[in-house]
């Protein structure tokens, strides 16, 4: 384990993994996420992934990028990706620097994006791994 | 002797030797902080020191004259501070001042005789006596560190850069470009340390190193916290902050050091300015790097376009194997507090 604070907290809720960032990531921690999320999207057979990232001071362009990677990964792994907690100055500054999170669905907050996943998920066959258009 | 004084306060040898350095600093220090008059009494007497064993070394047929010491206050027993080697340190750096500005900076901070009977003496004004003694203190501090580090500059570059750090003269160390001289001459970023802490480094500038991942996020909060003492709005401030980060990925990707150096401005309006220089490889073709499909480019200028769209001014300087300076500027809105 590290010492100090934990940056990111990953945790397990049925077939749903919340991963909530703490505080400011450099590049390197957002490396480090995306590869423990996608790990643990495989041990744990997760169908949804929820990243809050209500903690970020900035999602720049590197940000926005591993974001993106993320939910694509998870999504070749059979899991939906969920964004919430982006914030109104956060959002502004995507948009005038011309990112965003793509296709990847965002949510305003965490009790939204549960239930998005919800939604998606039971319209999925239980078990399959087929991936449902968007 | 008067290490033994120092280091029997303080057990071991390092901090001791740390406390002596910082003794002389404060008195050269001091030398350009405060106003005729109001030296502190130490230091005056630490001053007094050096020159009554400089005089005696100098001159050593006048007997009479080393009796200077008698100047030494009698309650003074930390007076004896300055170390041999500083002492020579200091003789040596007074010696790469002319005659003239010697005995005027002499004249004033030992015997405490003003700018104006200066003046008067020299067939000058105060005001120029003034200036000529600002820039006599800022290249003795600079001599005085080159004598301790005995050597010479690496460069023609290194005096003027180091002057103008020790005088805190910003305009003159934009003029010599001393922001990249300090990333490209180790000698001039050890001794800019010393120059740049004794009090000089301005509330309204933030200089934040960048060589690895975790200095963005610093850069990130740097600029952040400064910009919002110029009331700035919070959508603004993260502007500010993307755009600062997408420019310190740039130097951390392909350059070996760099730095962002963040300063508020105020004329014509209330503003932030970013300046991010590196060593890296340059850019070849700049207009090529700041048109280029940005979200998928990862080449050298990385972080450019999306920058620029953030930033109210942004300009690129890149010469190819010496580095890359981009300055960018955000003012304002009307109407913010
Ligand atoms: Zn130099």
């Amino acid at each position: 384990m590290n010492t100090g604070p934990a940056l990111v907290s990953i945790l397990r809720q049925g077939s749903y993994l919340i991963a909530s960032i703490h505080t400011a990531l450099d590049d390197s921690q957002l490396m480090r996420l995306q590869k423990d999320l996608v790990d643990q999207i495989g041990r744990h057979r997760s169908r949804g992934v929820i990243i809050d990232v209500a903690a970020l001071d900035v999602l720049d362009s590197f940000g926005s990028r591993t974001l993106r990677d993320i939910a694509e990964m998870a999504r070749l792994r059979g899991a939906l990706t969920v964004i919430v907690g982006i914030q109104p100055d956060v959002a502004f500054a995507m948009v005038s620097l011309g990112m965003g999170t793509g296709s990847v669905h965002a949510a305003l907050d965490l009790e939204e994006g549960l239930e998005y996943l919800d939604r998606q998920v039971r319209a999925r066959q239980p078990g399959s791994s087929v991936v449902v258009p968007r | 002797m008067v290490r033994r004084i120092v280091r029997s306060r303080v057990a071991d040898h390092p901090a001791a030797d740390d406390l002596v350095q910082e003794t002389l600093l404060r008195v050269l220090g001091a030398m350009g902080r405060v106003e005729p008059g109001m030296l502190e009494p130490y230091a005056i007497v630490t001053a007094r020191h050096v020159i009554a064993s400089m005089w005696k070394d100098q001159d050593r047929h006048r007997r009479n004259q080393h009796r200077m010491a008698d100047l030494r206050l009698p309650d003074a027993p930390d007076a004896d501070l300055l170390l041999g080697e500083d002492r020579a340190a200091v003789a040596q750096a007074l010696q790469h001042l002319s005659d003239r500005e010697r005995d005027t900076l002499l004249a004033h901070e030992l015997h405490g005789q003003d700018t104006r009977s200066l003046a008067d003496e020299l067939g000058s004004t105060a005001g120029a006596v003034a200036a000529q003694l600002n820039r006599t203190r800022a290249r003795l501090r600079v001599e005085y560190l080159l004598a301790v580090e005995r050597t010479e500059p690496f460069s023609d570059r290194c005096r003027p850069v180091l002057i103008a750090l020790s005088s805190g003269d910003r305009r003159r160390q934009r003029d010599v470009d001393a922001g990249r001289h300090l990333l490209e001459c180790e000698l001039c970023a050890r001794l800019s340390q010393p120059l740049l802490g004794r009090g000089q480094q301005h509330d309204d500038e933030v200089r934040i190193p960048i060589r690895a991942d975790a200095d963005v996020v610093l850069a990130r909060q740097g600029v952040r916290e400064l910009a919002a003492r110029a009331g700035f709005s919070p959508t603004d401030l993260t502007i500010i902050a993307t755009a600062v980060s997408e420019i310190s990925r740039n130097i951390v990707r392909f350059a070996t050091a760099g730095e962002i150096v963040v300063e508020l401005l105020e004329e014509p309006r209330p503003g932030v300015r970013i300046v991010a220089r590196d060593t890296g490889p340059g850019i070849p073709d700049v207009e090529q790097a700041l048109t280029d499909g940005f979200s998928t480019y990862r080449g050298l200028g990385l972080g450019l376009p999306g920058a620029r769209r953030l930033m109210d001014e942004f300009a690129v300087v890149s010469e190819v194997d010496r580095g890359t300076t981009v300055t960018m500027t955000k003012w304002r809105q009307e109407g913010s507090p």
